[in-house]
């Protein structure tokens, strides 16, 4: 009883508190509602900057935790978040800051097909990424495997996604050949 | 020979009236920012040199000091008719600003002090000041006569001369803000 006591506390201080960040790091373009934090030190107020990114903080300035929105062009902002602590006195500490990176997906358009036709390669961008959907494997697309349909293929990384739509019709439906 | 007359001359220089001067501190330091502190002085013997009385206590603070508050006020053994008390700031007829500290009244020679030579026990607590930096923290304790108050004129002037006593020379300890790294749930 006393060691599952343990390992629940262990679980739950986890859980609480053993989420780290590794600088930089990644949100998707236009994210909403992005939280970020840092440990409470609850006689201490926490002042908050956001530049760059076309990032907006929306909620929490003071407290130890923010929701930011993110805007929409890709790219790498250094120092794009910042916070100083101030005790309750009123000294302020180092700030402690952390850079962002805006992450935008893209890929290539690909059919329509028909049963038959050969497998299509699957490019997104940046390239690193993982391709979902029927008819994928790996970074291609089969057509015979998926059959015929309307597929939506997914192009994932660091929790962003993707999609593209992808059909493949029927092919003509030809008679026997007849004889007048 | 030389030297010793040096010695004879420092000892009537820094130990001319007041004697067996001691301190406590509760808690004692370092000390931060909230914390109040219990000062406990005690004046073993006033002498005074041509017949100079002791007439007050004057406690000097650092600014960083905040909210001094008496406790309790020295007692007067054999000394002459009146009561120490307590003042923030006070003039004495000879122009000497004085504050805060004790002060005896004497209600039957104004502008004297008492003929007590002691033991004088007094206490007070004093609160460390909001502060972002490391300021001092100094308490010392001046014995003043009432020759240097101007109240007794009879010694020609010879007043007593003894420097203020050193209780506390320490600085205010600033905690250090650790900031976490920030996450992103």
């Amino acid at each position: 009883m006393k060691k599952l006591l343990t390992v629940l506390l262990v679980c739950f201080g986890l859980a609480t508190y053993g989420q780290t960040t590794i600088n930089p790091d990644t949100v998707c373009v236009n994210a909403t509602g992005e939280q970020y934090f840092v440990t409470n030190t609850p006689t201490s107020t926490y002042n908050w900057t956001v530049t760059g990114g076309g990032g907006t903080l929306q909620t929490g300035q003071g407290t130890d935790l923010i929701t930011v929105d993110w805007g929409g062009v890709s790219g790498l902002y250094l120092n794009a978040i910042g916070v100083v602590e101030s005790n309750a006195a009123g000294c302020p500490g180092l700030p402690v800051l952390l850079d962002i990176f805006v992450l935008d997906l893209s890929s290539n358009v690909i059919g329509p097909f028909c049963p038959g036709d050969p497998s299509a390669t699957l490019v997104g961008n940046p390239a690193g990424g993982v391709w979902a959907g029927t008819g994928v494997t790996g970074n291609n697309f089969d057509p015979s495997t998926a059959g015929v349909g309307n597929y939506v293929l997914t192009y994932s990384m660091a929790g962003c996604n993707t999609t593209i739509n992808v059909i493949v019709n029927n092919g003509p439906v030809t008679g026997p050949i007849q004889h007048f | 020979m030389l030297t010793i007359l040096l010695i004879l001359f420092s000892i009537n220089t820094y130990s001319q009236c007041v004697s067996n001067q001691s301190f406590t501190m509760i808690p004692a330091g370092p000390y931060q920012p909230g914390d109040v502190v219990t000062v406990n002085y005690t004046l073993g013997n006033f002498n005074g040199i041509f017949i100079n009385w002791i007439h007050a206590f004057e406690i000097n603070l650092c600014p960083a000091w905040i909210n001094l508050t008496p406790i309790t006020a020295p007692l007067n053994p054999a000394g002459s008719a009146g009561s120490w008390v307590w003042d923030i700031q006070h003039t004495f007829v000879g122009g000497l600003n004085f504050g805060p500290g004790w002060r005896f009244d004497n209600t039957g020679n104004v502008d004297w002090g008492t003929a007590s030579t002691g033991p004088f026990t007094m206490s007070f607590t004093v609160e460390v000041g909001p502060t972002c930096t490391s300021d001092n923290l100094c308490v010392s304790v001046l014995v003043i006569d009432d020759c240097t108050t101007g109240g007794w004129t009879g010694g020609g002037g010879a007043c007593c001369v003894d420097p203020a006593y050193n209780i506390y020379n320490g600085v205010v300890q600033i905690p250090p803000i650790i900031t976490s790294n920030i996450n992103h749930y």
